[in-house]
């Protein structure tokens, strides 16, 4: 091996085989070699959850996961919670519906955060709904809609 | 920022990447989980020329409770795994406790154990726990395997026992006995931030009385610290009356941040360890 690798992911269900750097976080692998722009580059630290995107079904931060070491994963980021259509997802109206987003740079994290609560299928309460989001940041101070819009998703999905 | 390229190497067995270790030297870092070290890479404390990645060798995932009475864990094993391990809740519940502290979500679906201990934070959760609990790591170097107690390879900040060309393979630590007690406590400035102080407790009560105590203390001096005033202070004492027996904590040495004083960690470090015996002793006592 060198400072190129040759991996595939399947981002969003779209397969994708690139030759580059070695060194490129899944982040920017994801961003940058595949185009997929909605995981976003905050602390590089792992740290504020804008770039947490599931690895095989889990929550990753992507800008502290090298791409090589995702290599054949599973990559779901924010535009795969959208339905087959295009339109928004669950997850994603309800964060609309309860104005969850405001600025919108930690969106995209929190929602596959959120995701990956929901997809465990248990019914979370309001104190495990923060919890589970507690590793990622809004300095937009908006984490009450947030916490709503993911209880709000919860019960439609009980319905 | 943007990283300073570097040579991948995938190694397919510990001996391919001891044996990697060996030929870049100084230039090599491990990957495993990357949860400390892509960090440091990000913000240019970190620059290798060489990443030899071991987070997809085949071995070092099992979780295995031996007839021998220890626990063993593959250095590979995930926060994630350890803290929702049932057999590893049953047989040492200190461990999982302690894992589920460990950063938020994320980092423990990528952060190892063998990681975490050879990074060697002195306000890590995993490495405290291995001091209290005397664990002991396996490492090899490829050619030959020895076996470090955690106390004697946790040297410093960021400084262990390891050979450049060593890595951790797995742990073995004693299974919680009858008669004894566990609490693990841990006060950060929000949830998932690195520990202001830590302390694990093990207490074993016999008749009434605590016949064996193990209190170790994390980031409150350049590694985890066992503290042996207070285990001796504690023979014969009653569960209730643990609190009386601890006096301001030896061996300590707390550093100043911007989170705390050094002089407000003394203090928190008591008030823990005060706080994790009696809940140990509790345990103990429901146990017995």
């Amino acid at each position: 091996m060198s400072e190129i690798v040759t991996i595939t992911l399947t981002i969003n269900g779209r397969r994708i085989t690139r030759a580059a750097g070695a060194h490129l976080t899944l982040l920017r692998w994801v961003r940058d070699e595949a185009g997929v722009t909605d995981p976003k580059y905050g602390c590089g630290e792992g740290i504020c959850g804008a770039c947490t995107v599931l690895m095989d079904g889990e929550p990753v931060s992507s800008c502290i996961v090298l791409a090589a070491q995702a290599d054949g994963a599973e990559i779901t980021t924010a535009a795969g919670l959208l339905e087959r259509d295009g339109s928004l997802g669950p997850l994603q109206r309800a964060f609309h519906a309860c104005h969850a987003a405001q600025c919108g740079f930690c969106t995209p994290g929190m929602l596959m955060s959120a995701a990956a609560l929901l997809a465990d299928g248990r019914t979370w309460s309001p104190a495990e709904i923060r919890a589970g989001l507690h590793g990622n940041l809004c300095r937009c101070t908006g984490y009450g809609p947030i916490v709503d819009a993911v209880e709000a998703a919860q019960r439609e999905r009980a319905q | 920022m943007l990283t300073r390229p570097f040579r991948y190497e995938r190694a397919a067995h510990y001996a391919d990447a001891c044996d990697l270790l060996r030929e870049h030297g100084d230039d090599a870092k491990v990957l495993a989980g990357g949860q400390s070290l892509l960090p440091l890479i990000n913000i240019g404390l970190a620059q290798p020329g060489v990443v030899v990645d071991i987070s997809r060798l085949a071995e070092g995932r099992d979780i295995t409770v031996g007839a021998d009475g220890y626990l063993t864990l593959g250095a590979l094993v995930t926060h994630a795994r350890l803290a929702a391990d049932a057999r590893a809740r049953s047989a040492q519940p200190l461990l999982p406790e302690a894992a589920a502290h460990i950063g938020n979500n994320r980092v423990r679906n990528r952060g190892t154990l063998g990681g975490s201990l050879a990074h060697a934070d002195p306000a890590a959760e995993l490495p405290l726990v291995m001091v209290a609990l005397g664990a002991a790591y396996e490492v090899t170097s490829g050619h030959a395997s020895r076996s470090v107690r955690a106390e004697d390879f946790h040297l410093g900040f960021f400084t262990t026992a390891l050979a450049a060309d060593e890595l951790i393979v797995s742990v073995s630590a004693p299974v919680l006995g009858p008669g004894w007690g566990w609490s693990f406590q841990e006060v950060s400035r929000r949830d998932g931030d690195f520990a202001m102080a830590a302390v694990a407790a093990l207490v074993r009560i016999a008749d009434g009385l605590v016949v064996e105590a193990r209190v170790a203390a994390a980031a409150v001096s350049d590694r985890p610290v066992r503290l042996a005033d207070v285990e001796t202070a504690l023979t014969g004492c009653p569960p209730g009356g643990v609190a009386d027996r601890v006096g301001p904590l030896q061996g300590i040495s707390p550093a100043g941040d911007a989170g705390a004083s050094a002089q407000y960690k003394r203090r928190l470090a008591r008030v823990l360890v005060i706080r994790a015996l009696q809940e140990a002793a509790g345990r103990a006592g429901e146990a017995a």
